[in-house]
């Protein structure tokens, strides 16, 4: 049955439908992660926003975001793009991106047939950026047409303003950026 | 859902000071399932066929490729590569149908070991493979099996880590297994820490069919994928693992979450987590929540609540301590102390190495009271000080290495899993 937007459903239907135990999702409302329903106990009816909104935590979760990660980003989206996100056809698949990994080291490691020489300069060069480079592009994925800005605190009077979605690599460099910011602050703060 | 034993050292926290406390999660992964409902693996096993490996090490690895693909079905891939300077795809990754078994064992009974060591570009070619049909539903790891050094291609051990660590993120794990006495178990070790992966000392070539299959079975029995402890934390604490876990600590809103890797039917873990707490008012309360997550499951276990109470000095100093929690900690600092000490040993710092040793049981001395568990630990450590505090041999050095590498991975002495028999998640 296709959800319409007045459906409403009862805790185990929404949990049913998510694929998540009721437990879970009261455990999601508690962190604050789902808004709770009109009522309480078991009369509580919830709708299609808490619908998408629980399949776009589990698809966060599956990429391994931590919760207060999930809370931050849910806080800046409507209830349009928290649909449109937790529609969008996954572009997350862990084989094409580790094989594109491999196969760019490989490129830059191939010889010829026969006993190797000695690795060419160019080849280590270009092995040592695929080490310290971050992940490869994402390969290209369904983006809401509004983009979301998160504000996070560096300190007191200090914010860094990142546009959301990013991909894995530039989550790994704004969280280093984060860590280095907070760290001085901390330093050489009052 | 799993039940999670939390507790924690001492429950009172100094409201004048910050406190330090431990925390240890045990918990036991799920038995599991009928054989028929696992998750399909695919593997890459990948051997070295340098010179070093011949006589009686190439034989076993052969016998141990042929009972490695005896554990496999059809549901299943798996590849073949072997390396010396040159790297051989014996079988693309294929699924393990008889007919791809019998080809693959017949082109690797025709391999003899030969020459030098391209261990990176094997590695690399076995992730390949794995790569090619990696899914989010299948368990995806490569097996790399040396003897010897990296000695042709990559042989930089922080490269290699950190290519492993790249492709870890990418869903493919690497699991290590180092034979006799010539391998560099740093390098190895460092591959299977970074690559998620586990880690094996066979200290004689009988043992490879063994724990190569052992590692085998553990891929085909994982319960949990991608396992993790997802800590909430009061304001203004900070916490991060004792053990050799990946971690992340989102400071802003006080969350930590410890990777603990794909977990295996009934597999013991416990988990402890050393928290700075901040000062507060006498008699309120500061809590944290833990929560178990894996790739299947938003919350597997959990969440629980633990609670610390604000106090003065003197209720802190005389309360009681749970001697379980204390335990934990002293094995893990035992373990951290003789991995420091055989570095320093390694590198003919010996007076350093002494001088870990003997600090570390100092530290846990400080606390023992009379628990003679706490005791022996201590005195244990104190009895290898001179062992570390002279030239040790290559094989005593790599007992040594992973015997603490294993305790601080809450595995068992052999590398495997700790299984649990079913019984509470509880020592005492």
């Amino acid at each position: 049955m296709q959800p319409t937007d007045d459906t409403t459903y009862d805790l185990a239907e929404l949990a049913d439908l998510a694929d998540v135990s009721p437990r879970t999702v009261r455990y999601y409302i508690q962190q604050g992660l789902l808004p709770s329903p009109g009522a309480r106990g078991p009369g509580a009816r919830y709708d299609r926003a808490h619908l998408d909104r629980l399949r776009l935590i589990r698809r966060l979760q599956r990429e391994h975001l931590p919760l207060a990660e999930i809370r931050r980003r849910l806080e800046e989206l409507d209830a349009e793009s928290v649909r449109a996100l937790a529609e969008a056809p996954a572009s997350y698949r862990p084989g094409s991106s580790a094989l594109e990994y491999v196969q760019r080291l490989l490129a830059g490691e191939a010889r010829p047939s026969g006993v190797a020489p000695a690795r060419s300069l160019r080849a280590t060069l270009q092995a040592q950026q695929d080490a310290t480079r971050v992940a490869p592009p994402a390969p290209p994925q369904a983006v809401p047409d509004r983009s979301q800005w998160e504000r996070i605190t560096l300190a007191p009077d200090v914010e860094l303003h990142v546009r959301r979605p990013l991909s894995r690599g530039e989550n790994k460099l704004v969280e280093r950026l984060i860590e280095a910011a907070r760290t001085i602050f901390r330093q050489e703060g009052p | 859902m799993i039940p999670l034993n939390v507790r924690t050292d001492r429950s009172l926290i100094r409201a004048a000071a910050r406190s330090r406390r431990y925390v240890t999660v045990r918990f036991v992964a799920p038995e599991a399932p009928p054989r028929a409902g696992r998750a399909p693996v695919n593997v890459a096993i990948v051997l070295d066929r340098s010179g070093s490996m011949g006589g009686e090490k190439f034989v076993l690895a052969r016998q141990a490729a042929e009972r490695a693909l005896a554990m496999l079905r059809p549901e299943d891939r798996f590849a073949l590569v072997v390396y010396d300077t040159e790297i051989d795809v014996l079988a693309p990754s294929t699924p393990a149908v008889p007919e791809a078994k019998r080809h693959a064992l017949s082109a690797l009974a025709s391999i003899g070991p030969r020459g030098g060591t391209d261990l990176g570009g094997g590695w690399l070619r076995g992730c390949e493979q794995v790569a090619l049909h990696a899914s989010g539903e299948l368990v995806n790891r490569c097996l790399l099996l040396t003897d010897g050094q990296a000695n042709h291609g990559i042989t930089d051990p922080g490269e290699l880590a950190r290519h492993a660590a790249a492709l870890r993120e990418r869903g493919v794990r690497t699991s290590t297994f180092g034979v006799g006495s010539d391998f560099d178990e740093r390098l190895l070790g460092g591959m299977s820490d970074a690559g998620g992966g586990n880690s094996y000392f066979l200290d004689h070539p009988a043992r490879i069919p063994e724990m190569i299959t052992s590692e085998l079975g553990e891929a085909l029995e994982v319960v949990m994928r991608d396992a993790a402890l997802e800590v909430t934390l009061p304001a203004g604490a900070r916490a991060e693992p004792l053990q050799r876990f990946r971690w992340r600590h989102i400071e802003g809103d006080n969350e930590l979450r410890v990777e603990l890797g794909d977990l295996v039917s009934a597999q013991e873990m416990a988990v402890t987590i050393a928290i700075e707490l901040p000062r507060g008012e006498a008699g309120e309360t500061a809590a944290a929540g833990f929560a178990l997550s894996d790739r299947d499951h938003a919350t597997a276990g959990g969440p629980v609540e633990l609670r610390w109470t604000w106090a003065g000095h003197p209720q802190n100093d005389r309360q009681p301590r749970d001697r379980t929690v204390d335990r934990e900690v002293a094995t893990l600092y035992a373990a951290r102390a003789r991995a420091e000490a055989t570095e320093r040993n390694r590198h003919g710092d010996y007076e350093g190495a002494r001088r870990v040793l003997r600090r570390t049981a100092d530290r846990i001395l400080s606390y023992a009271g009379n628990d003679p568990e706490l005791h022996r630990i201590a005195s244990e450590l104190l009895a290898e000080t001179e062992t570390f505090a002279a030239p040790m041999p290559a094989m005593a050095m790599k007992a040594a290495y992973y015997s603490a590498d294993a305790v601080m991975r809450e595995r068992a002495p052999s590398g495997r899993a700790k299984r649990g028999d079913g019984s509470p998640p509880s020592r005492t």
